[in-house]
């Protein structure tokens, strides 16, 4: 604790109170992410596992076939939610640890946090780019 | 059969692509970060590397310099896939030996053409 014992220890209680309610949901969303995406990779795995035995006609495979492949790239939410969901809650450790850190209620706004790249970019679950060197 | 190893800390991850090139025909091992994948190519080559980035204890352009330092590693195709995707960071794997960027989400199709293509 950086603060001079001029300022009130209270000056930044609701901010620090509402970050600590931002980590929170985040960490609930986060859990909530992992439980489903969870459940739909038991999903897929059953049906993933039923797929050499499927003996409909070939339309039916194509179509199943496709609907597996889209199933395989929507199923990658879960580890681009969880990064991003890492990605804010890092962000949120550098905003409290700044509020801790203020020598007084700041009358020209907080301190900026240095900039770190943002992870992920993505805004859709589309296939992304591919580069070869 | 190739044999691949897929490097992700993500379980679901590592069973998409799993899933993915072993309905291709190739062999995948699995490891959960670079350091783990590393001990791993150390002890079995294997003739494609495909790993994340972003990942506990050693990420995933760490991973391709240390086994670009393995005469055994030399030119075997090392492909990153991961959410990132700044020039920046391409141009860091890159430098490090990399042999191509994958973007995630990352198509099955596609994912499969690169494989064959880059291990010949």
């Amino acid at each position: 604790m950086t603060c001079s014992p001029s300022v009130d220890p209270g000056a930044y209680a609701p901010a620090a109170h509402e970050c600590a309610e931002i980590a929170a949901d985040l960490a609930r969303l986060n859990a909530l992410i992992a439980d489903a995406g969870d459940r739909l990779l038991a999903s897929f795995n059953t049906v993933s596992a039923a797929l050499p035995g499927f003996d409909g006609g070939e339309p039916q495979q194509i179509q199943l076939r496709d609907a597996v492949a889209a199933a395989v790239t929507s199923l990658q939410f879960q580890d681009l939610a969880a990064q991003l969901i890492r990605h804010a809650q890092h962000r949120l450790d550098v905003l409290s640890a700044h509020l801790r850190a203020l020598p007084a209620p700041a009358a020209d706004g907080l301190p900026v946090a240095a900039p770190r790249p943002q992870p992920v970019a993505q805004g859709a679950m589309c296939s992304g780019p591919i580069e070869l060197f | 059969m190739p044999s691949i190893l897929a490097v992700d800390d993500s379980a679901s991850m590592r069973r998409m692509v799993s899933f993915v090139l072993t309905g291709a025909g190739f062999r995948v091992l699995e490891a959960a970060d670079g350091q783990e994948a590393f001990e791993m190519a150390r002890t079995q080559h294997v003739d494609l590397v495909l790993t994340d980035h972003n990942m506990p204890r050693m990420d995933g352009i760490t991973l391709v310099k240390n086994l670009r330092a393995l005469p055994a590693y030399a030119d075997t195709p090392i492909l990153l896939l991961t959410t990132e995707s700044s020039d920046a960071m391409k141009a860091k794997g890159r430098a490090a030996g990399a042999t191509g960027w994958m973007v995630k989400p990352f198509d099955p199709g596609k994912l499969v053409d690169v494989v064959r293509r880059v291990i010949g």
